[in-house]
Formats: structure tokens, C-alpha cells, sequence
């Protein structure tokens, strides 16, 4: 068997590294600025395939498709970024303080979050964006909520591993607090497994922000969506099929970033271990 | 047996509550319907007379036992949206009724390639990946797992685009949008089905393959493998005799999670291929904001979501002989 | 009948056997004794063929009789060991747990050796099963045939086991540390066994083991080895008797055994009282008079209860005692052994000792301040993402965030935690190391230090050398010694281990489902004991 490098680094983290860094450099930069105007519309550029001038090609209204990927991308970003802040600091909050003390909070929160687990995620998300309505403020308001029994659930499991172990045990009996025990003797003890679920939460918000977008019922005009300009392009499939694989392969490519990095992530723990 | 009584009780009790969330999400919180099914021009009276019609001068107990048992009796409301005819509304169980076979047919379609290619691919998966000294085995694990990989990182609609763009526009296996009712030709339904199936299917085959690699290389490492070995199995006798019905057990509860993922795919896949499911009358129905419907559809594939994980629990404990016994 | 010739196996180019040449005749039972790591399992595995792809034979081969199954520098002929294993030759596992298909009925798992390799029927097949079952002692063999392994205990399984290796009468039967994991009076009748096996089949049995006095009783020749080599071998009383390398003679040296006697410290509440030297002590807290100065702990009338019963929402838990009416005290500077086998209740004696589990009946009064723990498991004893010198003073920093008159600067707690670092006996450079970079041994240090830091008085230690290596394990119970007579410590040491016990404590409590039957002078409960299930733990071990 080959020998697998030792140590942090590996070939997925890279390839998850490069391939999500760029990315997130095309949002960023497509946030503040783009080659053409994403709303200029020109019928003598229209459906223009790829080429140097747009390397993505032109949609049915002339615009470049390379710029509104950029937008599309810097939106995706933005809203997946804020979905995992939010949901991972609350499963924190919620995973380490049932899993530790257990009781009946705990017992609440764990039928709730069996509830929620159990079901397709996109169910949920249906029911609040149908009472909420959509946009960008209640996909990510919707998406939230969604995901926070997912990490309730990781990092739940993994307190209630760790707080019988024995060096746990031991700090109790030095007379060690609570809140001391559960963030400086468990919590580093859980990053391992937590950046591994929250590399899956971003490919998992992605998909959700693209797909909802996609039905319609996400992001609407004039935020850039990645979702709904493949809806828009799924018309013109015959006639321009790049305007459907711009923003298909770009979406593909960032989860794909995602879920090498959480590959990565993983082996160079199982490295260490 | 008890245990299949305990579960049938949590069984109810979770529909319950999943109803009553349903009730207050659609029923409670948005208020009076009766301005959005008139519009705001209506007179007072024809307001009222509404109102009683639709029995919304109630108290909410009430209004929730007389919904539980319309529904429960088959009655299951009327549309805001959309009316028969000028007078008279439409009720949601026409809306859904002939809706209800196409997602259906979809998501049998959908497991049965999930299964039949899932599982030999696993094993084969796992065969290659556990002979670590064979160069050919070596390439098939590192090549297959690039293409799951891949395969997972798809979301479902751009699959289902990729889909017609292949099949149906360079391939012309199937017309893109040329939905043949299974009214009319149920075979031309059943051929039309396969790519929105093959759609979601994939990444679901990716993951469960995935899964089973994984599950027979655990097996592979525990010790009453090489018992077998010492007994003087072989490899094949090992594999197949041993490791597969103890590998498979994880897998049917993963394949539980699995169905219940292809009745929200179909929700997605739907729309790209346009088929006149429950899945496209839900999204319509939430952009129109037509609750009544959207409440009976969202009960509905709960119910299915949470009949799939009991019957996939008691099905567990039939194959499992170490927790039959407790 | 086997020889093994100069075989040498590497993993990734490291060897982890080294030149190893033995020789195995009919009818003898040949001992392999070594701590971990020096290669007896994988000698074991190799023999059999079933040591895993990856490693390579560098030099040496196998015979079996005068076939050569194996020699280095050709492939392993899979279809020829097909054949040996199982029929001529066979092994016995560490683990009755795991080495068992848990999704197949144990008659089945059986047959299989005949379904190998004979044509036999299945009624044929079926008898033969159950006469073997029979042979192995298992009673109600139907019964058996038809259990799956989980609905067996562990003591059955081995016999299953055993049964599976034996029922073709093979001519070797290779038994891989087959007791380890089982308690000792289950662990006495499987090598009754196995012996009575070999006296009756005259097979050739290769037995490996950590376990000296176990390769003592059962075997008729050694191997010792250590890191790959062989170190030593001959007959078994020759080398425990006049053992000729410096290795086998520390090896046997440091298996605890009842031939030497520690130097007590303990102050017994002696008649006349007196004159007492205090100062150690750090807590230095009791201040009161009489004997209970002398006494950190006193155990009165405690009960321990359990609750099961897995969803509280449907079903009331269900309660059951694990400690009865446990009643003792334990004085100053004395260790007090507490011994028993697994699910007698010691450990949960302990946890209520020190307050970790509530759910209990009886009075528990501690004379000395927060009496601390040392675990079994040295790799989980240990936080993994701290380093050594911030373990060390993590208790002084909980002391002052509890006791705020209590000021230490950080200066006080480095030198404090570098202090205790020597006095467990390691080097300045493991301060700021994490506990992966540690050994088992050094680890058990660190706990031990840990624990000590804030000179508790009182230590309990649950099983704190079990899963160590036998030189290892003589080099901490020294170290606790060491600190016991430095600091005036009383250790509750608990422990499967009566010969442990029997060199680390002056009184003993003998332990069984969940009462204490027997409490003593630890050379009085050896001279001579009351209880049959004492006298059965002693003439066990």
C-alpha cells in the first residue's frame, strides 16, 4: 500500500482548499465588481457562445454570464456563510449544554431535533418560506433554522461521548466549573468531528439556497442567483446550452470544493490518530 | 411484539403532533383567508357567509377536530386558487387525486435503480478496495471514488438538466416536456419516467455505494473475518457468507433515509422535467400561497416519510438477530 | 512436527519479527510469552497464514511437517493453507466477542469447518457438531446449536470457539491470548481445557500469552521474546527457575507475585493512640481529635443503585442495587486492595466513594479534601488537545477559582507542576508535550501526578496497571509506593489482579455481586481464607 503523507496535509485538503478558495475570490470580487454589468441588456449580444470577449458566453438578454455567475456566486456565498454562522453557533450552544447535563431540556430538544432530522430537509424549508415568503432574508432566516438539528445532533453526541470520559471525570473531581469543562476541557476536543459537519453544512446550504432558488421560491430578481439563472437557461437548453452549464458547473464545483475539503478534513484526523 | 405496539403509538402520536403543527403553521397563523379568496372587494355579507362556510367562527379546538375528521373521512378542503367553475370551488382531493400516481411511480422508479445498481456496485466497490496489494483494484477504488464524488456534488436539478440536455436533445431518447399522461399510455409514462428517475437516482446511487464500500471494509477488519479464514474459508466464501448480511444492515436503515430523500427530490425534479406531480402542485401552491393545499401535501409526505422509517425499523429487526431477541 | 526457520516478517519495511526459529512437537504445549509489541501475535498469524497482505516475509520459512508452507521470497500459496487451515491446523482468539459472526447461529458457524472439508451429511454434519459441543463442556448442546453469539456468554463462546478449532482434531491448535479477555474463574476453566484437549488428542498447541504465571501453569516449554527476537527458550521451569538473559530475569521479576512484601505505612489506630507524626500531610485540614485523624474515609452502611430501562417516557426505569451494604473505613498512609471480578460492583463502589454517582443510600464522610481518581486506561485518562504542564496545572487553577484566599501566580503553578513532573519521575522536555507523544507508562505518570498536586490524602486507583505492559506495570505500582511513604497517602486500589493487590495493599475486600464477603490482613486473607469464592479467586491466579 502506498504510504499516505503524514501529518495536515493532503491531497483533498488541497484540492478542496484551491477549488473553494476560488470561488469564494469570484464572490467576493463579484460583489464589489464585475467585467460587464450584469443588467445592461444588448440584442446584438444576445447568445453569444463562450468566447475570449465572454468567456462564458451571453444569455438571451446579451448579458455576460461569466459576470452573473461572479454575482451569483457572491450571493450563494454570502447566504451559506451567514446559515452556517448562525445554525453552528446555536447547535454549539444547544448540543453542548443537553448533551452534557441531559434531563428533560434535553429530552425536548432531542425529539425536535429527531423530528426534523428525520424528514427531508427541503419539507421544512417549504413550510417556513411558504409562511414567510421568500427572498433572500427569509431563505436564510428558513435555512437556519433547518439546519440547527444537525449540528444539535454531532455535537450533542459528541458531549455526551466526552463527558464520561475519564479525563472529564478527573476535572470534575479537581473541583474544575462547569462552563470551564465545557468550553476549554470538551469543546477543543470536538472541533475535529464540528469543522468536518460544518464543511457539510456549507455544501448542504448551497444546495438548498440554488435549489429554492431554482423553484422560484428563493432569491428573487434583482439579487443574482445561481438557481435561478439555471431555471431561466433550462428555455434555451436547444439553442445555448452554456447558459445552463455556467451556473450548473459553478455550483457543482463549489460543493465538490466543499466536500474534498471535508474529506481532507477527516483523513488528516484519521492521519493523527 | 411489544416493541411494534410501542412503535405504532409513537407512530400516531407523531402524526398528531405533525398535524397540529400543521394546523396552527397554516390554519392559525395566517389569519383570516376569506379577504384573499374574495379579494378585497367583496361585501360583508358575502364575507360572512364564507366565513361560516368554511367554518372559521369557530374556536380553533374545534376548527382543528372538525378538520382532523374531515380529513380522516376524506374530505380534504377546498382550494383558494383554484374553483371548478365559477361557483363552485375546488376541493383538494380532485386536485391531488391524479397527481398522486405520478410521484408515486417516481419514487418506485427511482429506488428500484437505486437498489438494483447500488448494491452490486458497492460490492464491487469493496472488493477492489480490500485486495490493497492488486494494482487493478487499486485503480477501480481510487476511480470510483473520484466519480461518486463527483456524482454527489450534483444538485438534483442540474442533474435533471444535464439529463435532457443529454438524452433528450443530443441522444432524442425522450422528448424534454413531452409528458405522456399514464391515463392515456401507461408504458409511454413508465419509458418518459426513467430520466426525471435516473435524475435522482444517481447522486442516491453514489451515496448508498458509498455507504455499503464502507460498511464491508469495517466488516472486513473485525475479527470473526478472520475466523473464517482460519476455518479455511475462501475469499469469496468469506465475503458473501460473512461480511455481506452483516455489512447489509446499516445499509436498510440508509436506504430508510434514502426514500425519504427521493420524496423531496421529486419535488425538485418535477418541475425540471415538468411532470404533473404532487411535488410541482406543492411549489405552485406556496407561490400562490394556497394553504389549504399546501397543508394536506406536507401532512401527506410526512405520513410517507414516517410510515418508510417504521416499516424500515421493524424490517431491521427482522434481519437484525441481536436485537430481535431484547 | 512445525518448524519455524529464521522467519523474519516486515510491515512497511520495518521487521517486527526478527529471525525467529521454533519448533513444535506432538503432544507439547509451546509457551510464546512477551509484552506488546514484540511480536508473538504476528509469528502466530503467520504461522497460519492470516497475518494481513501488507506484510512480507524477508527472510525464512514454515514447515509443516515436511511441507513448506511458507518461505520468503515466494508469494503464500493460498490454496495450500486453504486446505491446512481448519483441518490440520487451527486457532483459538483473544476476543470470544468479536470473533464470532454475530448475525449467524453458532451451530452454523461450526459446520462450516466440515462443510470445508469433508463430504460428510448433514445429519452426520449435525452430530458431529453437537458430540463436539459436548466434548467442550457445553451443556444443552441443541440449545447451543441453535443461539446466536450474543445470546452466549463469554466463557460459552470460548468454548465454541474452541470447539470450531478442535472438531476436525487438527494437528496444531495455535491459541492466541484465549483467556485474556474473560474473568479468572472462566478464564481457570478454559486452560483446564485446552490442557485436558491436548493431554487427550496429543495435538501440538502453541500458546501465546502475556500472562507469566499462566504460561507457568499450562506450558511445557518458552519462548520469550521481546521486540521481534527470541530472547530465550527452553523448559518452562528451567526458565522461570534459572532464567539466563537479563530480559527474562527482569521479566519474571517484575510479574507481582506473592513472594515479596512491601514496606507498610499505614498508622493503624493503635490501642494506645499517641504520639502521631503529623506534617506531611498537605491538606493538612483535620484537625480533629482521636482516631479520627487516623481515618480518611469512612463508609457507612452504603447501598448503590442503578437505573435502567432505556426510554423514560414509556417505561418507569428500572432500579438495581449494585452495592450492598458496603460498611468499611480506611486509615491514614494504608492501601486498602479491593478485588472481585468484572460487574461485581467495585468500580461503582468507587464512584460513589467520590461522589460521581448520587443515586445512593448509606453515609460516606471524607476526612481529607477532594479526594481524587487514576483510571485504568492511560490513553483516556489524559485530555488530548492540553499539554502535559497545562494538565498539570489545571487543578491549581480550579483550586483558586474555588478558593479565592488561595493565590498562586502563575510562577508558583509552573514550579509546582515542573516539581511534580521529577517526582513522578519525568524529564523538564515533556512539558509542554500533548499525551499522544506519551507512552502508556508516562501517561499513567502524568495522572498520577495530576491527581497529586494538590496533595489530596486520599487516592482512589481503579485498576491503574491493568493495561500495562508487566516491566511497566512493576515501575508504577513502585512510583505509588514511593508517593504513598513521600506524601502519607491512602490509596483505595482496586483491582482484578489479585497478585497486584496482594503486593500493593495491607488489607484486602473481597468483592462479589455487589456485597463485600471478605475483608482482612492481606497475609491473613492469603493464609487463610473464609470464603469459597475467596479460596476460588486464590487458587485461580
Amino acid at each position: 500500500m502506498k504510504k499516505e503523507k503524514k501529518g495536515k496535509w493532503n491531497k483533498y485538503l488541497v484540492a478542496g482548499l484551491l477549488m473553494t478558495g476560488l470561488a469564494v475570490v469570484l464572490g467576493i470580487v463579484g460583489f464589489f465588481w464585475t467585467p460587464y454589468s450584469t443588467t445592461a441588456m444588448s440584442a446584438a449580444e444576445k447568445f453569444n457562445p463562450p468566447s475570449l470577449r465572454h468567456i462564458f458566453g451571453t444569455d438571451n438578454f446579451g448579458r455576460d454570464i461569466f459576470s452573473r455567475v461572479m454575482q451569483g456566486c457572491s450571493t450563494t456565498i454570502l447566504i451559506s456563510t451567514l446559515v452556517v454562522l448562525v445554525s453552528g453557533t446555536a447547535g454549539i450552544l444547544l448540543g453542548a449544554i443537553t448533551g452534557y447535563f441531559g434531563g428533560i431540556l434535553d429530552e425536548i430538544v432531542m425529539r425536535i431535533t429527531d423530528a426534523v432530522n428525520g424528514f427531508p430537509s427541503i419539507l421544512l424549508t417549504l413550510v417556513i418560506i411558504s409562511l414567510l415568503g421568500t427572498g433572500k432574508q427569509n431563505v436564510i432566516i428558513s435555512l437556519s433554522i433547518v439546519f440547527i438539528p444537525s449540528y444539535v445532533r454531532i455535537v450533542r453526541s459528541e458531549f455526551i461521548r466526552l463527558r464520561d470520559a475519564d479525563y472529564i471525570k478527573r476535572a470534575r473531581l479537581m473541583g474544575v466549573s462547569r462552563v470551564r469543562i465545557l468550553f476549554v476541557h470538551i469543546l477543543p476536543n470536538i472541533f475535529s468531528v464540528f469543522w468536518v459537519s460544518v464543511m457539510i453544512g456549507f455544501n448542504n446550504a448551497i444546495l438548498a439556497e440554488s435549489g429554492m432558488s431554482y423553484l422560484g421560491i428563493g432569491v428573487q430578481p434583482p439579487d443574482a442567483s445561481l438557481g435561478k439563472m439555471l431555471s431561466d437557461a433550462q428555455g434555451y437548453l436547444q439553442s445555448a446550452p452554456w447558459y445552463a452549464l455556467a451556473p450548473g458547473l459553478t455550483i457543482v464545483w463549489i460543493v465538490l470544493g466543499f466536500s474534498l475539503f471535508s474529506e481532507g478534513i477527516r483523513r488528516s484526523q484519521d492521519d493523527k490518530n | 411484539m411489544k416493541y411494534f405496539g410501542k412503535k405504532l403509538f409513537t407512530l400516531i402520536m407523531t402524526l398528531f403532533l405533525v398535524s397540529v403543527a400543521a394546523f396552527l403553521a397554516f390554519q392559525i397563523i395566517p389569519g383570516d383567508v376569506v379577504t384573499s379568496i374574495l379579494g378585497t372587494e367583496a361585501t360583508p355579507e358575502r364575507e360572512e357567509q364564507l366565513r361560516e362556510e368554511l367554518g372559521l367562527n369557530k374556536p380553533p379546538v374545534v376548527r382543528y377536530f372538525s378538520w382532523v375528521g374531515d380529513v380522516l373521512k376524506g374530505d380534504l378542503g377546498v382550494s383558494y386558487r383554484y374553483s371548478k367553475n365559477m361557483n363552485e370551488m375546488m376541493p383538494v382531493k380532485e386536485l391531488v387525486g391524479d397527481k398522486l400516481p405520478v410521484t408515486l411511480w417516481l419514487a418506485a422508479v427511482s429506488l428500484v435503480f437505486i437498489i438494483v445498481v447500488s448494491i452490486p456496485l458497492g460490492v464491487l466497490w469493496a472488493r477492489s478496495a480490500s485486495r490493497a496489494t492488486d494494482k487493478l483494484g487499486h485503480f477501480l477504488d481510487a476511480a470510483l471514488g473520484v466519480i461518486t464524488q463527483t456524482t454527489m456534488a450534483i444538485p438534483s436539478f442540474f442533474l435533471g438538466i444535464l439529463v435532457t440536455y443529454l438524452f433528450g436533445i443530443l441522444f432524442k431518447f425522450f422528448t424534454p416536456g413531452g409528458y405522456i399522461s399514464y391515463k392515456e399510455d401507461f408504458w409511454g409514462f413508465l419509458g418518459y419516467l426513467l430520466f426525471p428517475a435516473l435524475s435522482i437516482a444517481l447522486p442516491k446511487i453514489a451515496m448508498t455505494a458509498r455507504f455499503l464500500r464502507n460498511s464491508m471494509l469495517t466488516e472486513l477488519k473485525s475479527d470473526y473475518v478472520r475466523t473464517a479464514y482460519s476455518k479455511g474459508c475462501t475469499r469469496r466464501r468469506v465475503l458473501y457468507g460473512h461480511v455481506l448480511r452483516n455489512a447489509m444492515m446499516p445499509v436498510v436503515t440508509f436506504l430508510g433515509m434514502i426514500v425519504a430523500e427521493i420524496v423531496a427530490g421529486s419535488i425538485v425534479i418535477e418541475q425540471v422535467f415538468g411532470l404533473p406531480g404532487i411535488g410541482r402542485l406543492l411549489i405552485s401552491s406556496i407561490s400562490t400561497r394556497d394553504f389549504p393545499v399546501v397543508e394536506i401535501l406536507i401532512l401527506y409526505i410526512t405520513f410517507v416519510v414516517i410510515f418508510v422509517y417504521f416499516l424500515v425499523d421493524i424490517l431491521y429487526r427482522i434481519i437484525d438477530p441481536r436485537i430481535s431477541e431484547k | 512436527m512445525i518448524r519455524i526457520e529464521n522467519l523474519s516478517v516486515a510491515f512497511d519495511g520495518t521487521e517486527v519479527v526478527k529471525n525467529v526459529s521454533l519448533e513444535l512437537k506432538e503432544g507439547e504445549i509451546l509457551g510464546v510469552v512477551g509484552e506488546s509489541g514484540s511480536g508473538k501475535s504476528v509469528t502466530a498469524l503467520t504461522l497460519m497464514g492470516l497475518v494481513s497482505e501488507t506484510a512480507r516475509l524477508t527472510s525464512g520459512r514454515i514447515l509443516f511437517e515436511d511441507v513448506v508452507l511458507r518461505e520468503a521470497g515466494k508469494p503464500l500459496d493460498k490454496e495450500l493453507y486453504r486446505k491446512y487451515r481448519g483441518d490440520y491446523m487451527s486457532m483459538v482468539f483473544q476476543e470470544p466477542m468479536t470473533s464470532l459472526n454475530p448475525t449467524q447461529r453458532v451451530g452454523r458457524q461450526v459446520e462450516e469447518v466440515l462443510k470445508l472439508h469433508t463430504g460428510l451429511q448433514k445429519e452426520e454434519i449435525k452430530a458431529r457438531v453437537l458430540e463436539t459441543f459436548e466434548a467442550v463442556g457445553l451443556r444443552n448442546a441443541e440449545k447451543v446449536y441453535g443461539s446466536y453469539p450474543h445470546e452466549l456468554s463469554g466463557g460459552m463462546r470460548q468454548r465454541v470457539m474452541i470447539a470450531m478449532a478442535i472438531i476436525l482434531h487438527p494437528d496444531l491448535v495455535v491459541a492466541d491470548e484465549p483467556t485474556t479477555a474473560l474473568d479468572v474463574t472462566i478464564q481457570n476453566q478454559i486452560v483446564e481445557l485446552l490442557r485436558d484437549i491436548n493431554t487427550k488428542e496429543q495435538n501440538a498447541m502453541l500458546f501465546i500469552t502475556h500472562d507469566l504465571n499462566l504460561a507457568r501453569r499450562i506450558c511445557n516449554r518458552v519462548v520469550v521474546m521481546k521486540d521481534g527476537c527470541v530472547v530465550e527458550q527452553g523448559d518452562t521451569e528451567e526458565i522461570f527457575q534459572h532464567p539466563k538473559q537479563e530480559y527474562t530475569r527482569r521479566l519474571i521479576e517484575a510479574v507481582p507475585s506473592r513472594m515479596k512484601k512491601r514496606v507498610s505505612v499505614m498508622e493503624r489506630p493503635a490501642a494506645g493512640g499517641g504520639a502521631e507524626s503529623n506534617g506531611m500531610s498537605g491538606t493538612g485540614s483535620e484537625q480533629n481529635s482521636g482516631s479520627a485523624n487516623r481515618t480518611v474515609l469512612e463508609v457507612r452502611d452504603l447501598s448503590v443503585f442503578y437505573r435502567d430501562g432505556g426510554n423514560s417516557l414509556f417505561s418507569a426505569k428500572k432500579k438495581h442495587c449494585v452495592v450492598e451494604g458496603a460498611d468499611f473505613e480506611i486509615y491514614r498512609g494504608e492501601s486498602l486492595g479491593l478485588v472481585g471480578e468484572s460487574g461485581c460492583g467495585k468500580t461503582s463502589l468507587s464512584k460513589a466513594i467520590l461522589g460521581m454517582n448520587k443515586d445512593i443510600t448509606g453515609e460516606v464522610v471524607h476526612h481529607t479534601t477532594r479526594p481524587q481518581m487514576i483510571f485504568q486506561d492511560p490513553y483516556s485518562s489524559l485530555n488530548p488537545t492540553k499539554t502535559i504542564g497545562w494538565l498539570l496545572q489545571e487543578p491549581m487553577r480550579a483550586a483558586c477559582a474555588l478558593d479565592k484566599s488561595l493565590s498562586m501566580t502563575k510562577a508558583d503553578m509552573e514550579a509546582a507542576a515542573y516539581d511534580m513532573l521529577h517526582r513522578v519521575g519525568m524529564e523538564d522536555k515533556y512539558f509542554d508535550r500533548k499525551p499522544s507523544q506519551l507512552s502508556g507508562g508516562q501517561r499513567q505518570r502524568v495522572s498520577i501526578g495530576q491527581a497529586l498536586i494538590m496533595h489530596p490524602g486520599f487516592l482512589v486507583a481503579d485498576e491503574p496497571v491493568s493495561a500495562l505492559d508487566v516491566t511497566i506495570q512493576a515501575q508504577i505500582m513502585e512510583l505509588m509506593q514511593k508517593l504513598q511513604q513521600e506524601m502519607k497517602l491512602s490509596y483505595l486500589f482496586i483491582s482484578h489482579d489479585i497478585n497486584v493487590v496482594y503486593h500493593m495493599c495491607d488489607r484486602i475486600m473481597v468483592m462479589k455481586d455487589g456485597k463485600i464477603i471478605e475483608t482482612g490482613e492481606t497475609e491473613e486473607i492469603f493464609r487463610n481464607p473464609k470464603m469459597d469464592y475467596t479460596k476460588l479467586l486464590l487458587c485461580n491466579s
